[in-house]
């Protein structure tokens, strides 16, 4: 058991220093479930203990939600819109038909409604409810999705050339951690972890087929958004499996079609992927790993209580998990922050108007998928404190935009405010500084789209003692 | 790391082709060197080879002392490097502030085309490293601080390729961080205006220029090779020979070519100085520089003594500076109080009597803080220099008389 324990503790060393090919390999047999049945006096047909069916229905309502919020044609269908949307995020009486991910020839899909994979499931219900500074007027998370939301339906295509925001991604990338990333590393790797929340020796719920801490275990997997099987594919392998690309990595049991509810990559497993695809880092099998190794550890624990050894030794791996998943998130940001970057860059370049509005359109675009994670991080288990106040002062509560201007607030009625204004040399600074921020302070290492990159590397071949010579 | 590792890692400047003593520029530079023997001073190969490979020179104590230094110098290198600002840092840094100031968008030159910009980044490093080389190496010779240091390179009475060793590790601290802040520059600019394309023409993982620089036989300017150039390409490039005459005794060659590769920054600033053909040239230092050709011992620690004493000179020049500051000063109170009555001894009865200013004695033309001193109604007192008010009067001067 000590070994095991031991593991979780050493996967956050080995997230970074191993290659994704040969970390992927040592966890070929790294499959999360199916795990027997070990709840005391179950006398059920069931024999997989292993369910996150409900996660997986919440992923599929967010990607449903995303691609809604580009359907808007300026405000001609915003009412309608904006009720069909609600209808994703909220919940809905009637049963919904799976918006996206779409299954496509050569890459099918076993769903095609949400009911298929739950009945009665919403985003809104597990939406963090603490305030978030990162947006303006001083809302909650989940009064700012819905604020986003409401405009998203009255915008055209989903993004707003105005004020600079991109709803899909804002909307998507917050909800990747306002929802999935919250309620696993602050709900259920957080407090129901502990001894007497959810305990081992009792069913999670009166005549349910797992236990409390297999349950909580298991929706915090089915959070994260990876196939059962995703620690034994390569980083190219997941995420092609999230780009409905690649069946034969996706379809783990061979019958012809994906699962959604166990073959496919979704949301923060996708970016945790799109970062070990650098071959820098691994964070994909150290999260799914530590995911496989705690399941373990439950499982064996056969029914009882755990003791607090083994409590200990799944706080452990929880602990493991959770600092993983925010770096995910971060190299997400800094990703995003390079993008924001380059794409100012191209802006000045640009030969003419129709090219820079062109590029304009991928900033903002990269933009919001910026802001979404630095907002998704501000969603976790650690208050990240004066390194949120910074990330949202440098990134702003909207982009600069083609006039210099930027969202500074909201009005009595909700509408933007952009009172202010800032060069793009300015900006770019800001974005900069957002990349030295995630190195700091969360030690990001895939660092893709590093603008100071080209620094290191031209410093590297020059070589300061090559010239150091006297005379 | 083992023993050999270290050993090796000691030697390794003879293997990496960026360093001037690579094995392979030191063999071009050999055959360069026999070539000129033979065609120009018109002898035999084998007496080119003699001269060439002259014990006298390589085997000198002054030579011996150069392998020696390289040695420890490396060791010192070794702890000294990691300690020094990077290149990075200082490019990090500038490449901040130009976001900051804007003067120009980033990329703003981003469109001209890739080789065009890879040229002129390879060029442009080339140049400014040179010229920062031929600056600081300038300074070093006319900053006396400088020079005390820079004197453990020049001491050197026989040349050898391992001579651009034979420097104080200070000096080496000085040439790293001049050589880290170029590129800083050049690299942060570059950047910032040509955006990802920045790169730079290699050849062996070195500069193509500096490369250049190396196999048209860089290593003969430490050496008694005496190559010189066309007049006309000696105000250009330095040859060998205008580089040994850099090192010469001779007090018409003081402070001249001072430059690396270029002679343009000689030339331009006045330093420069061409090659004279058939002129014997002694290398070294008068002896009134006291600096030791061999004493290891000496020409680590008196660099650092003779900074010691000069800074020691410069405190005792302030404080002179400063002790004829005061004198004028009272003069000037001197004179103020000639004003009221500049020669008679003066009596002043005062009801309330306040020290304004500083009181001195004066004597013998030293100046002492005189703290003890009294007023007691009216006052008489040889020589004091001070300001009172006495009632309201303000009196400033020198007061003569006894109490």
């Amino acid at each position: 058991m000590l070994a095991k324990a031991l593991k979780c503790s050493t996967f956050l060393f080995a997230a970074t220093l191993m290659s994704s090919q040969v970390h992927a390999a040592a966890h070929a047999g790294k499959v999360y479930g199916p795990q027997p049945v070990t709840v005391k006096g179950y006398t059920g047909d069931k024999t997989n203990s292993v369910s996150y069916s409900g996660q997986i229905a919440r992923y599929v309502l967010h990607d449903s939600l995303k691609k809604l919020a580009g359907k808007g044609n300026g405000g001609g269908n915003a009412a309608e819109l904006e009720a069909q949307m609600m209808a994703y995020f909220g919940g809905s009486e009637t049963p919904l038909d799976i918006v996206a991910p779409l299954g496509k020839d050569g890459f099918p899909l076993k769903q095609a409604s949400v009911e298929d994979l739950s009945k009665g499931k919403d985003l809104s219900g597990k939406f963090y409810k603490g305030l978030m500074p990162a947006w303006p007027g001083n809302m909650t998370g989940l009064e700012a999705v819905q604020h986003m939301i409401k405009h998203a339906a009255k915008a055209d295509g989903g993004w707003d050339p105005k004020t600079g925001y991109n709803y899909p991604q804002l909307i998507s990338k917050f909800t990747l951690g306002a929802v999935s990333y919250s309620q696993a590393v602050d709900n259920y790797l957080d407090e129901k972890m502990t001894a007497d929340n959810k305990p081992n020796g009792k069913p999670y719920k009166e005549g349910a087929h797992y236990t409390g801490k297999e349950h909580s275990w298991d929706e915090a997997f089915g959070y994260f958004g990876a196939a059962a099987h995703s620690a034994a594919l390569t980083p190219d392998q997941n995420y092609a499996v999230a780009k409905l690309k690649d069946l034969e990595a996706a379809d783990a049991n061979g019958d012809g079609v994906v699962d959604l509810k166990s073959e496919y990559v979704f949301g923060n497993a996708y970016y945790a992927a799109g970062a070990d695809r650098s071959g820098v880092t691994d964070y994909m099998t150290t999260i799914v790993g530590a995911f496989v190794d705690g399941r373990k550890l439950i499982t064996s624990a056969d029914g009882e209580n755990l003791t607090a050894e083994q409590l200990t030794q799944l706080q452990q791996c929880a602990g493991v998990i959770s600092k993983t998943w925010e770096k995910v998130l971060a190299e997400a940001a800094f990703n995003y922050a390079g993008s924001v970057y380059k794409d100012i860059t191209a802006m000045n370049e640009a030969a003419n108007d129709e090219d820079k509005m062109k590029v304009y359109k991928d900033y903002v675009k990269h933009w919001g998928e910026l802001k979404g994670f630095t907002m998704a991080m501000q969603t976790g288990k650690n208050n990240l404190g004066e390194t949120a106040v910074t990330l949202n002062r440098l990134i702003g509560f909207g982009p600069v935009t083609l006039d210099n201007s930027y969202v500074t607030g909201v009005d009595a009625n909700g509408d933007f405010i952009m009172d202010r204004r800032r060069t793009w040399s300015d900006y770019q600074l800001h974005m900069l500084k957002v990349q030295r921020l995630m190195i700091s302070e969360f030690g990001v290492a895939a660092r893709k789209n590093d603008q100071t990159a080209n620094l290191q590397a031209l410093a590297d071949k020059l070589e300061s003692d090559s010239t150091a010579e006297t005379d | 790391m083992d023993i050999l590792d270290h050993i090796v890692s000691v030697f390794s400047d003879f293997t990496d082709p960026k360093k001037r003593v690579f094995f392979g520029y030191l063999l071009i530079s050999a055959i360069i060197g026999l070539i000129w023997l033979m065609i120009v001073k018109r002898l035999s190969p084998a007496k080119a080879i003699l001269r060439f490979a002259d014990k006298k020179v390589f085997f000198s104590a002054s030579s011996v002392t150069d392998y020696k230094i390289f040695v420890i110098n490396r060791l010192f290198s070794f702890l000294i490097s990691p300690l020094l600002i990077t290149q990075l840092v200082i490019a990090t840094a500038i490449f901040y502030w130009l976001h900051e100031v804007g003067f120009v968008r980033s990329g703003a030159l981003g469109h001209v085309d890739t080789w065009i910009v890879v040229a002129l980044f390879s060029a442009v490093m080339f140049v400014l490293d040179d010229f920062t080389k031929y600056l600081v190496h300038r300074w070093m010779h006319k900053w006396p601080l400088l020079w005390a240091i820079h004197k453990t390179h020049h001491s050197a009475t026989t040349l050898t390729p391992v001579t651009v060793y034979r420097i104080h590790p200070l000096e080496g601290v000085l040439y790293a961080l001049r050589s880290a802040f170029a590129q800083g520059v050049a690299i942060s600019t570059f950047i910032y205006l040509f955006g990802d394309q920045v790169d730079l023409y290699t050849i062996v993982g070195v500069n193509v220029l500096v490369f250049v620089f190396h196999i048209t036989g860089s290593n003969l300017r430490h050496s008694h090779i005496h190559i010189g150039y066309w007049p006309w390409l000696e105000r250009v490039f330095i040859s060998p020979a205008q580089h040994q005459i850099h090192h010469s005794i001779a007090e018409e060659h003081y402070d001249k070519n001072f430059g690396a590769a270029l002679a343009i920054w000689d030339w331009m600033f006045g330093s420069l100085h061409l090659s004279e053909a058939d002129k014997d040239v002694e290398f070294g230092l008068e002896p009134g520089e006291r600096s030791d050709v061999t004493g290891l011992q000496s020409i680590y620690l008196r660099p650092i003594i003779e900074i010691g004493e000069i800074i020691l000179a410069r405190v005792q020049n302030v404080l002179a500076l400063a002790k004829t500051l005061i004198l004028h000063i009272l003069s000037a109170f001197r004179h103020a109080g000639k004003l009221t009555d500049p020669s008679s001894p003066q009596t002043f009865t005062c009801r309330r009597i306040k020290k304004v200013g500083m009181r001195f004695v004066e004597s013998d033309g030293r100046i002492a803080a005189f703290s003890d001193f009294k007023v007691l109604g009216h006052f008489n007192h040889d020589r004091i220099a001070t300001r009172f008010q006495c009632d309201q009067r303000l009196i400033t001067g020198h007061f003569n008389g006894v109490d």
